[in-house]
């Protein structure tokens, strides 16, 4: 479901996004006060995302853990 | 050429504009203006001190009024009178004519002498009471001391005539003297009667018989209801005392004793049935006196009632005339042609809003003269007007406690708006913690009316700022899904990419590792894995993974801020700027640090264990790369080729710091002396501004003035002084160069230490988790463990606790401390970028903004 790609997928729907943003703004002298705030909150919501999503693609250590009970273990 | 529509994005172009109008309607002008609030007037008369201007007599009257009109309210507050409050949202005051503003003042002054004259006999009333009620206690307690002591009359001669009296005749002499009825008046034996406050009483006790040797008798008795003070009006208890002594100097002496101690001292009659006929008249005056003191008390009260329905509105009409004559003051006026002159600054845009209100004016005045409003030519520094609304209010505060922008560079609040409230998020990402703010944020602004009205200081400081916290809110529960924190807690949104490695024979406490599900295949698709959550190595990973966000952060925060100052630079036309300062700057911060945050992604997309490599460190990867360039840490590899890229960004960094140094003092140079070579000149006045003020401003003319003639604007001028009224205007090298050096240090340092200070990202959020983990144990973990009707009792009181101290320690307290962290990134790290925070801000006259600013009117208003 999730992999590599997903990165270059939540670009291009970030990169859409930001596209609406801009093209259906309101009209008025708010307007660059609208595009400029939606597309730096979907950039910095991306880069979160994508950093969070990459730091565990390739992960280089493991969860570990002494405390589980038998019962629960394989949930 | 049609002006541009202002925009948020940068400050609104300003204008200097003149304004001619006929003397007649110089009020009715100003307070249009007042009411439309978009000029800035400037000081004509600076030369002038405060009493010798125009309008000084009319605002003296004004400042009368004023304080006749708080003298009422003191008054009323005194009685106990509601103010009735104006709320200007709703009851709209038109603009007052010269004549009501007369009417006023006359109406002030008669209501004032009446209501001064009602208090000063009410005042004489009440002292009249107390004085009738205290004589009346006198002769009632006094009264008693007589029945009693004509009981015992021979023991006071005793002891007053006869020192070596024995100390037991006063028994004896009671058996004989039991039927005395004597006078004391026939024993020459005189008292004083009188009142005195109980907290002197035993000061007065010891003065007098120190002063008389003990040749007193001094009998005493509370009066048990306090008296009122008339000076004060406060409760004050008294004693009433009866002192007995010999011989009419004694008396006198005692008499004067008493006055000076503050005592009053009554006329009363020994005889019992004279004394009886005075406490008749006495009541009978009280009654009379109470009668009086009603009708004068209710009559006050009318008249202060009455009052109470217009003080606020008659208050707020004051300060809005006096405002005016205070503007009026401002104005030079042109005696020859009975017209007033004024200059201020406007937003260009509005100017025609600012004719039509001329013209209104002068249409109701019927005025053949028309009102002329000129736009004039200036190279004076405009102000810096920012429009806001209401959610962009509270950001464009929070810039502007920092400086005012530059007039028309880039509005630092407008990246601020998302920057902010996001990097606060990422410090204080909790969704539990995140919901109830929103939840705070989102009741300030659905009750946005009703709570406008609460003057609780705290509050309103909130209330002032819900519009950030709603956004904040907003980008802390998006954080807090990526963090999958809530409360402490996380939520199993997906299926996990890990699972337990579960070894055979498995028993309690034994470790387990988990491994990936699909190597190659699925991974968590939103936020941390729940997986982390609770294990041993949990902060191993999540500390590697926000150390390396914040760094990534900090990189798109700040290379998101310089290239402002390309925009900037690009506006004012300083092509120099760009090549100068922004492109060496941007390329000496991307091969360093742009550098660092391509080899944390690249890092993290390889598949490391999987392609059988060992991962380099990223922080000795970087301080190789400057201690010995060419080298690489234990030989390892990021990739292929690293040593020889990283000897290329190092070179590349090095190079523009001469570049940042030298190219922009020297270009200057060159272009200011070729500039001369083709023999322009400085031009020795800088602002020509007015007609008006020539003479202050052309001070330090040169020669250079007179072969210019009138065509001033023809002639090209050298200095680029934004700041108006500033002393150079000379092209100085050294000073240009100075500043270059500074800022060229400045910069190189900064990108170092800016980005490092992005870290606090990183140790905040460590620090909110960590601590919502703690309270967590701490309260509820410990009530779930417990079992039975204690347990459930025991899990209610744990909640309460563990709720209140959420909000106070978590959301509160962590979420102040998060939003200063914020601040300091948008202030230092952000702004320092491109921000030159040269401006003046625009204060227009304006009667809303002053209403809203006054601290003595906010009591009148609702």
């Amino acid at each position: 479901m999730a992999n590599g790609w997903s990165i270059i997928i939540g670009l291009v729907v970030v990169a859409g996004m930001c596209v609406a943003a801009w093209i259906f703004s309101p009209k008025g002298e708010n307007q660059v006060l609208w595009r400029s705030s939606l597309i730096l909150a979907f950039i910095s919501c991306y880069l979160m995302w994508a950093i969070t999503f990459l730091a565990q693609l390739h992960p280089l250590i493991e969860p570990r853990r002494s405390d589980l009970r038998k019962e629960y273990i394989h949930h | 050429m049609a002006p541009k529509q202002d925009t948020p994005f940068r400050s609104a172009d300003m204008s200097m504009v003149q304004l001619y109008i006929s003397n007649e309607i110089g009020r009715e002008v100003c307070n249009a203006l007042g009411e439309l609030g978009l000029v800035q007037f400037r000081d004509l008369n600076s030369e002038l001190s405060a009493f010798q201007r125009a309008f000084t007599q009319d605002i003296r009257r004004l400042d009368n009024v004023e304080r006749q009109l708080r003298y009422f309210h003191t008054q009323m507050e005194k009685a106990g009178i509601p103010l009735r409050k104006l709320d200007l949202d709703v009851d709209t005051l038109a603009p007052p004519t010269t004549t009501e503003i007369d009417e006023l003042a006359e109406r002030a002054q008669s209501l004032e002498q009446r209501v001064s004259s009602l208090n000063e006999s009410y005042e004489t009333l009440k002292k009249r009471e107390v004085e009738l009620t205290e004589w009346r206690w006198v002769l009632r307690e006094a009264g008693g001391f007589f029945d009693r002591a004509h009981g015992n009359v021979e023991e006071i001669r005793a002891s007053t005539d006869n020192d070596d009296a024995p100390l037991l005749q006063d028994v004896e002499q009671h058996n004989t003297a039991a039927d005395v009825e004597r006078s004391f008046s026939g024993m020459n034996i005189g008292f004083v009667a009188g009142v005195i406050g109980r907290d002197r009483v035993a000061a007065f006790e010891r003065i007098l018989w120190r002063t008389l040797r003990g040749n007193l008798y001094m009998n005493q008795a509370e009066i048990p209801e306090p008296l009122v003070d008339p000076t004060t009006n406060e409760p004050v208890l008294k004693n009433v005392f009866v002192i007995f002594a010999h011989g009419k100097e004694i008396l006198a002496k005692i008499r004067r004793i008493s006055e000076s101690m503050g005592a009053e001292v009554y006329n009363v009659d020994e005889n019992s049935d004279l004394r009886r006929d005075q406490v008749h008249e006495v009541n009978a005056r009280l009654n009379d006196v109470q009668n009086v003191l009603r009708n004068t008390q209710q009559t006050l009260e009318a008249e202060l009632s009455q009052i109470s329905q217009s003080l606020s509105a008659w208050m707020i009409l004051v300060s809005k005339e006096k405002a005016v004559y205070n503007t009026l003051n401002l104005f030079s006026y042109d005696r020859a042609r009975r017209t007033l002159i004024a200059e201020g600054w406007c937003p260009t845009n509005d100017l025609p809003l600012i004719r039509s209100t001329l013209q209104d004016v002068n249409n109701r005045a019927g005025l053949s003269v028309p009102s002329i409003i000129n736009e004039i030519r200036t190279n004076k520094t405009p102000p810096t007007y920012l429009k806001t609304n209401k959610f962009t209010e509270a950001f464009q505060t929070i810039v502007n406690a920092y400086g005012t922008a530059t007039y028309q560079e880039v509005n630092p609040a407008i990246p601020v708006i998302v920057t902010f409230p996001f990097l606060f998020a990422v410090m204080f990402g909790d969704f539990g913690h995140a919901v109830i703010m929103l939840c705070a944020a989102l009741a300030m602004i659905y009750w946005e009316k009703p709570l406008k009205k609460v003057t609780f200081e705290l509050f309103a400081m909130v209330y002032y700022g819900r519009y950030i916290a709603l956004v904040m809110a907003i980008f802390s529960v998006y954080t807090g899904l990526i963090y999958n924190d809530v409360f402490s807690k996380s939520m199993t949104l997906f299926d996990s990419q890990w699972k337990w490695v579960v070894p055979e024979h498995y028993k309690d406490g034994m470790t387990v590792k988990a491994e990936l599900r699909e190597p190659n295949g699925y991974r968590y698709p939103f936020g941390l894995d729940w997986r982390w959550h609770g294990t041993e190595n949990d902060l191993l990973f999540s500390n590697s993974y926000k150390m390396k966000m914040s760094i990534i952060l900090g990189w798109a925060h700040m290379t998101y801020s310089l290239c402002f100052s390309y925009i900037n630079a690009r506006h004012f036309k300083k092509p120099i700027d760009i090549w100068g300062n922004f492109v060496p700057g941007m390329i000496f911060f991307q091969s360093i640090f742009g550098y660092l945050v391509l080899c944390i992604i690249y890092k993290w997309s390889v598949d490391w264990f999987g392609t059988g490599r060992q991962p380099p460190g990223l922080l000795n990867m970087l301080i190789y790369m400057f201690l010995q360039p060419g080298t690489l840490d234990g030989g390892i590899a990021l990739y292929p080729g690293q040593a020889k890229v990283q000897v290329i960004l190092l070179l590349l960094a090095v190079i523009q710091v001469p570049i940042l140094l030298f190219l922009k003092p020297f270009y200057l140079r060159w272009e200011n002396n070729r500039a001369r070579a083709k023999g322009y000149r400085n031009i020795g006045e800088r602002s020509r501004v007015s007609a008006l003020d020539d003479d202050d401003e052309n001070g330090h003319t040169n020669g250079v003035h007179g072969d210019e003639g009138d065509d001033y604007e023809g002639a090209a001028m050298l200095t680029h002084d934004d700041h108006g009224d500033g002393e150079h205007g000379e092209f100085e090298f050294s000073e240009v160069m100075i500043h270059q050096v500074i800022h060229t240090i400045e910069f190189c340092l900064n990108c170092v230490s800016h980005t490092a200070s992005y870290l606090r990202l990183w140790a905040l959020s460590l620090a909110h988790q960590q601590l919502s983990a703690v309270l967590w144990s701490m309260t509820m973990e410990k009530a779930l463990d417990t079992r039975g009707i204690g347990g459930a009792i025991f899990l209610v009181v744990a909640f309460a606790m563990f709720f209140v101290l959420s909000v106070i320690i978590l959301i509160i307290m962590e979420g102040v401390s998060a939003m200063l962290h914020s601040l300091r990134l948008a202030w230092v790290e952000s702004f320092s970028k491109f921000a030159e925070f040269g401006g003046w801000p625009f204060a227009p006259f304006s009667f809303k903004q002053q209403l809203e600013e006054s601290e003595e009117l906010r009591e009148y208003m609702g």
